[in-house]
C-alpha cells in the first residue's frame, strides 16, 4: 500500500509527539518512586497474606524432626504425608469433621430453599398481610435479643446438645431473603404472567421460571452460607457443653489450639513439666499445623472457583431491602 | 331463608377466629417444655417438650432405667403414656392442618371441620391415657424418688383441645350442606400467606420468643431452677450494675476495651479506602488481580484459624522466634501471644490482615464506576496523580464510606466475640474483654443469667437506638436512609 506524503507526514509528527511526550514521563522521578513504593507495599501485604498458609503447609509436610527444630521455614523437607494419614486415627477429629461437612451441607441447601421460596412470597403483592410480615421478618436483622436470652429459648425448645441446632434456626436469613427478593422483582414479570395466565399455581411458577433465573443469587447466598456454617464456632461452643461428639471442626481446632498454648505458657514461666509433656506438646505443635490445614484447605480449594460469586456478593450488599 | 343464611356464616366467620386461635394455642403446648401436660413424674426431664416426648421413647423414658429394674414403675405405664403423647401430637397436627383448611372455600371449610373432630378425638384420647399412666405411676412403691406429679399443663390443655372440639362441632351444625359440584378452593392471598407460615413460625420461634428471655432480668435465677413469682427481685440487677464495686469495675474495663477497640476501628475506618484507590493507581493488570485475589482470602477463614496462624508465626516455636534463634538474635524462642502489651492495637491490626482485602472491594467498584473524562480533563488542566486522587477519586467515594462509616458508629458495641475469645489468654484478658465476650464469659461461664440478660437488654436496646440515630444523620446529610 503506497502511503501519500500527507499521510507520511502525519505519521512523522504522531511519533515525534510520542517521543517527546514519553520522554516527559520518563523524567518524573516522582511517578517512578511512587510506582517502586505502591508495588513494594502491596508486594509485601500480599506476601503476608500468603506466606502463612504456606508456611503452615510445609511444616506439615516435611520431615517432623527437622520441623520439631525450626529448620523448615522456607523450602520443604523430607516429604511425607504421615502427618494427613495418622489424623485419621484421632476418633474425636473425624466425627467433628462429619458434623461440620453435614451441618455445611444440609444447613446451606435448606437455607438457600428457603431463602429462594421467601423471596419469592414476599413479592407478590396479592398475600394476606405481605407488608406486615415482610417488616417482621426484617426487624429481626436490626434487633436481637441477646447472646443469653437467646441461648436460653434454645435450651427451652430442647435444642442444645442436639444437631439441628446447626440447621434449624438458620434457616431464615433476612439479609439474603432481602438479596433474593431483590433480584426476582429485577425478572421480567411477562415471564410470570404469562405462564400464571396458562394456569400455572405459585408452585410451578417458581419451580419452572423464578428458580431457574435466579441461580446465580442462589450460588452466591449459597456459597456464603456454606463458608458461615463451615467457619462457625460460637454455636457448637455454646449449645454443645455436653455433647462432645457433636463439636464442629472449628471447635475441636480451638480445643487443641488452646491445649497447645497452655502447656507452652507453663513451659515458659518455667513451671514444673515433666518431659513427657514437653516431648508430647512438641509432636503437638505438628498435629495442630496439620489439624488447621485440614480445616482451611476446603476454604482454599472452594475460594479460587467461587471468587466472582463473592464478589458479587459484596456488590449486591450495597442495594437495600 | 336467605337473610337467615347469611346470619349463620356471619356468626361462622368470627367464630371461625377464636377456633384459629385455640388451634394456635394448642400448637403452643407442643413446643412448651414448662406446660408440657406429659411430665408426670419428676424422672421426666423439665426440658422435655411435648413434641419430643411424642417423636422420642428414649429421651421420654432416659432416667426410667433403674426405677422399670426396680419395678417401682410398670414399663407399661410409660408404653400408654407414649403412645398417649404420640397421639396428642397428631391430634394436634390434624387440627392445625383443619386450621388451615378454614381459610378455604365451603367445601375445604366442611373437611375442614371433619379434621378438626377426628383430631379431637384422638387429641383428648391421649389426654386420658395420660391421667391414667399418671393414676399408674402415682401407685408406685417409692414416691420420692418416682415423684408422680402433675403436670400445670395438662388441665390447661385439656381446655384448648376440648374448646377446638366444641368450636368444630357448631361449625358442622353452621355450616350449609356442600353441593356436589363444589371444588376444593382457596383464594390465593390466603394460599400465599399458609406458604409463608412456616417461616413466619420459624422467626417467631428463633427471633421473637428470646424476648421473652428478658423477663429474667428481674428475678434470682440460677440456670436449671424454675422461675416463680417469690424470686422477683424487680430492678435489683439494674441496680448492682452501677453499686456493686466489683461489677462496676469490670464493666468499665470492659467497656473501655469495647469503645477503644471500636473507636480505633473506626478511626482507620479510612484505610479500605485507601487500599482501593493505590490499588487502582496499579497500572499492571495480572499483579492487580494477584493482590486482590489473595488479601481477600483471609476474610473466608475463621478466626480460630487466624488464630491458628498466629500460633504457627508467633508462638514459642513458631517461624518468627525459629528465624530469631537461628540467626542468633534471641537465645531462644518467645511466645509472642503470651504478651499483654497493646492488645488494642494487635485486636486491630489482625482485624485489618483479615478484613481490608475484602473491605476495599466495594470501592473498588465504586472507582470503577468514575466517569474516566473527569480524569482526563483534570490531566489537561495539569492536575497530577495526588490532585487527581484527592479531587475526583476521595469525592467520588465519600458517599459509601459514608454509609460505612455511620453503620460501624451504629454497631459501636458489637464487636464481636470470636476474634477476642480466640485471643485471649491469661496475659491479655484484662485488656482484651469486650462487651460480648464479657456476657459470653459470665451468662454461660458462670451461670450468672439474670446480670448478663441486664447487660444484653441494655446493649440491644442501645444498638437500636444508635441505629436510628445514624439513620436519621444520614437522612438530614443525604437524604437517604441506611436502613
Amino acid at each position: 500500500m503506497a502511503k501519500t506524503a500527507q499521510e507520511k507526514a502525519d505519521l512523522k509528527a504522531e511519533k515525534k509527539y510520542e517521543k517527546l511526550h514519553k520522554h516527559k514521563y520518563r523524567i518524573k522521578a516522582g511517578d517512578v518512586i511512587f510506582n517502586i513504593l505502591n508495588y513494594l507495599v502491596f508486594g509485601l501485604f500480599t506476601l503476608a497474606c500468603i506466606f502463612p498458609f504456606y508456611y503452615l503447609f510445609i511444616n506439615t509436610i516435611s520431615d517432623n524432626d527437622l520441623v520439631l527444630k525450626g529448620q523448615i521455614n522456607f523450602i520443604p523437607r523430607g516429604l511425607h504425608l504421615g502427618n494427613y494419614t495418622s489424623l485419621l486415627n484421632v476418633g474425636d477429629l473425624s466425627s467433628a469433621f462429619m458434623v461440620s461437612v453435614g451441618r455445611t451441607l444440609l444447613g446451606t441447601a435448606l437455607m438457600v430453599a428457603a431463602s429462594a421460596l421467601v423471596g419469592y412470597l414476599v413479592t407478590k403483592e396479592e398475600m394476606w398481610g405481605r407488608k406486615f410480615w415482610y417488616r417482621f421478618l426484617i426487624i429481626t436483622m436490626y434487633f436481637n435479643a441477646g447472646l443469653i436470652p437467646v441461648f436460653l429459648n434454645i435450651q427451652m425448645l430442647g435444642l442444645t446438645n442436639n444437631f439441628w441446632v446447626y440447621i434449624i434456626p438458620g434457616i431464615v436469613a433476612p439479609y439474603n431473603i432481602i438479596l433474593v427478593k431483590t433480584y426476582i422483582e429485577s425478572i421480567p414479570a411477562e415471564l410470570e404472567e404469562s405462564a400464571s395466565m396458562d394456569g400455572a399455581s405459585y408452585m410451578t411458577v417458581f419451580r419452572k421460571i423464578i428458580w431457574p433465573l435466579s441461580k446465580p443469587i442462589l450460588a452466591t447466598i449459597a456459597i456464603f452460607g456454606a463458608v458461615g456454617n463451615w467457619n462457625s464456632l460460637t454455636d457448637s461452643l455454646i449449645y454443645m457443653q455436653s455433647a462432645p461428639k457433636l463439636y464442629t471442626l472449628q471447635h475441636r481446632l480451638y480445643i487443641y489450639l488452646n491445649q497447645a498454648s497452655n502447656l507452652s505458657a507453663l513451659m515458659q514461666s518455667g513451671g514444673a513439666v515433666s518431659e513427657a509433656a514437653i516431648k508430647s506438646a512438641m509432636s503437638g505443635k505438628v498435629i495442630k499445623y496439620t489439624i488447621s490445614m485440614v480445616t482451611v484447605i476446603p476454604i482454599l480449594l472452594v475460594y479460587p472457583f467461587m471468587q466472582r460469586y463473592f464478589e458479587k456478593g459484596i456488590m449486591l450488599g450495597a442495594v437495600k431491602g | 331463608m336467605n337473610k337467615v343464611m347469611t346470619k349463620r356464616e356471619n356468626i361462622s366467620d368470627k367464630l371461625y377466629y377464636l377456633f384459629r386461635i385455640a388451634i394456635l394455642v394448642s400448637v403452643v403446648f407442643l413446643f412448651i417444655p414448662a406446660l408440657n401436660p406429659v411430665r408426670i413424674s419428676g424422672m421426666i426431664n423439665k426440658n422435655l417438650s411435648l413434641f419430643t416426648a411424642g417423636i422420642s421413647y428414649s429421651s421420654l423414658t432416659a432416667e426410667f432405667g433403674r426405677a422399670i429394674k426396680k419395678e417401682w414403675v410398670m414399663e407399661s405405664s410409660l408404653r400408654l403414656l407414649y403412645s398417649s403423647a404420640l397421639a396428642v401430637c397428631v391430634g394436634i397436627a390434624a387440627n392445625a392442618a383443619s386450621g388451615c383448611m378454614s381459610l378455604g372455600n365451603h367445601k375445604l371449610k366442611k373437611l375442614g371441620n371433619l379434621v378438626a373432630v377426628i383430631g379431637c378425638c384422638v387429641e383428648l384420647g391421649g389426654m386420658i391415657g395420660i391421667y391414667v399412666s399418671y393414676t399408674q405411676l402415682s401407685q408406685t412403691s417409692k414416691p420420692d424418688r418416682v415423684e408422680p406429679m402433675f403436670s400445670s399443663g395438662y388441665w390447661p390443655a385439656f381446655a384448648a383441645f376440648a374448646l377446638v372440639l366444641l368450636l368444630a362441632v357448631v361449625q358442622i351444625i353452621l355450616l350449609a350442606r356442600v353441593r356436589s359440584e363444589e371444588k376444593f378452593e382457596m383464594e390465593s392471598k390466603y394460599k400465599l400467606f399458609l406458604m409463608f407460615l412456616p417461616f413466619i413460625a420459624l422467626i417467631a420461634v428463633f427471633a421473637y420468643l428470646p424476648l421473652a428471655g428478658w423477663r429474667y432480668a428481674f428475678f434470682d435465677y440460677k440456670a436449671g431452677d424454675t422461675l416463680s413469682m417469690d424470686k422477683f427481685v424487680g430492678f435489683k440487677w439494674f441496680r448492682e450494675l452501677v453499686k456493686n464495686k466489683a461489677t462496676v469495675k469490670d464493666i468499665v474495663n470492659t467497656m473501655k476495651n469495647t469503645l477503644a477497640m471500636s473507636g480505633i476501628g473506626i478511626l482507620t475506618s479510612w484505610m479500605p479506602m485507601a487500599f482501593a484507590i493505590f490499588l487502582c493507581e496499579m497500572k499492571n493488570l495480572k499483579f492487580r488481580r494477584f493482590v486482590q485475589t489473595f488479601t481477600t482470602v483471609p476474610n473466608f477463614i475463621s478466626w480460630v484459624l487466624v488464630y491458628a496462624i498466629a500460633f504457627c508465626i508467633f508462638s514459642t516455636d513458631g517461624f518468627l522466634s525459629s528465624m530469631m534463634v537461628n540467626t542468633g538474635v534471641w537465645a531462644e524462642g518467645k511466645n509472642l501471644l503470651m504478651n499483654g502489651d497493646h492488645m488494642w492495637i494487635k485486636m486491630w491490626a489482625w482485624g485489618t490482615w483479615k478484613g481490608i482485602g475484602w473491605s476495599a472491594i466495594i470501592y473498588i467498584a465504586a472507582i470503577s464506576g468514575i466517569d474516566q473524562q473527569l480524569y482526563e480533563a483534570a490531566t489537561v488542566d495539569g492536575a497530577g496523580r495526588f490532585q487527581r486522587m484527592w479531587h475526583i477519586t476521595v469525592p467520588g467515594l465519600i458517599p459509601t464510606f459514608f454509609v460505612l462509616l455511620l453503620m460501624s458508629v451504629a454497631n459501636i458495641l458489637s464487636n464481636g466475640m470470636e476474634q477476642y475469645l480466640v485471643f485471649e489468654n491469661a496475659t491479655n484478658t484484662s485488656s482484651i474483654m469486650v462487651l460480648d465476650l464479657y456476657v459470653y464469659k459470665l451468662g454461660i461461664g458462670k451461670g450468672s443469667i439474670p446480670l448478663t440478660t441486664v447487660v444484653g437488654m441494655l446493649k440491644s436496646v442501645i444498638s437500636v437506638a444508635l441505629l436510628f440515630g445514624a439513620n436519621g444523620i444520614s437522612k438530614l446529610i443525604r437524604g437517604e436512609s441506611i436502613i
